[in-house]
């Protein structure tokens, strides 16, 4: 009987490209989520998570950046002491 | 990362021929990886050239990556002395391929593609054997590095299991 992805994904056999992804370390399961989807809302989600990447990025940066602003004034106030 | 959206209503308004490759693809066929561009390989008629230039002219082509007091002028004429492009645009970054190594010209590479509709703009994507086939000849660490997800989406796609 014909197997559908998420079962060849779920139960892979053993020397298949699916077993061998398995062992490479690829999540299977993340896989069986994405082909749930259509290509449209595959490209669109991916799109909504480089957007939160982006903006995580420039949030750290501003962290960053104040982190090292506080630092420098501590260090000053520290010196005047 | 790239606003697709605009860059594909642009490109299909202008009745360019082009097929999408690269991570855009690798996403559409299912996987879990995350790309900032878009790459297509177009075809270099002179009247394709002509599209793509009048299709990206709105967001500012420039070449990624060199040194801005250089001139570049956006035209049919810098299309033709060069293959492939990698730009910055207002919209992110674009690479044009005019070949896909392991794969070939645009004739070879849509001849297998597959009809997609990607940001509610149908497309054609490189198929998924060509799609493996030009991540093998890359063989940069990064395109080695998502093969075994390619094959087991192939894998688990494909109506045959051994």
């Amino acid at each position: 009987m014909k197997r559908t992805p998420e079962e060849k994904l779920l139960n892979p056999k053993p020397g298949s490209k699916i077993a061998a992804a398995k062992e490479f370390g690829i999540d299977l399961t993340l896989l069986i989520g994405t082909l749930r989807l259509t290509p449209n809302q595959r490209v669109k989600n991916m799109q909504k998570s480089m957007m939160s990447l982006e903006k995580f990025s420039r949030d750290a940066e501003i962290w960053r950046k104040n982190n090292r602003d506080r630092l420098k004034s501590r260090a000053q106030s520290a010196d005047r002491k | 990362m790239i606003d697709l959206s605009p860059a594909l209503k642009a490109l299909t308004e202008n009745k360019v021929e082009f097929v999408i490759v690269g991570g855009i693809a690798i996403t559409a066929y299912g996987s879990a990886y995350i790309t900032k561009d878009l790459d297509f390989c177009y075809l270099r008629s002179a009247e394709n050239l002509k599209r793509i230039v009048k299709a990206l002219a709105q967001f500012n082509p420039k070449l990624r990556g060199f040194p801005k007091e250089l001139p570049f002028f956006w035209d049919e004429r810098t299309l033709q002395n060069g293959t492939n492009f990698t730009l910055e645009t207002d919209l992110g970054d674009i690479d044009l391929l005019g070949e896909v190594a392991g794969v070939g010209d645009y004739k070879a590479v849509e001849k297998g593609s597959v009809e997609m509709e990607i940001c509610d703009v149908p497309v054609k994507i490189i198929s998924l054997d060509d799609l493996i086939n030009a991540k093998r000849a890359a063989g940069r660490t990064k395109d080695l590095l998502v093969l075994p997800e390619l094959e087991a989406l192939r894998e688990a796609l494909s109506d045959e299991e051994e």
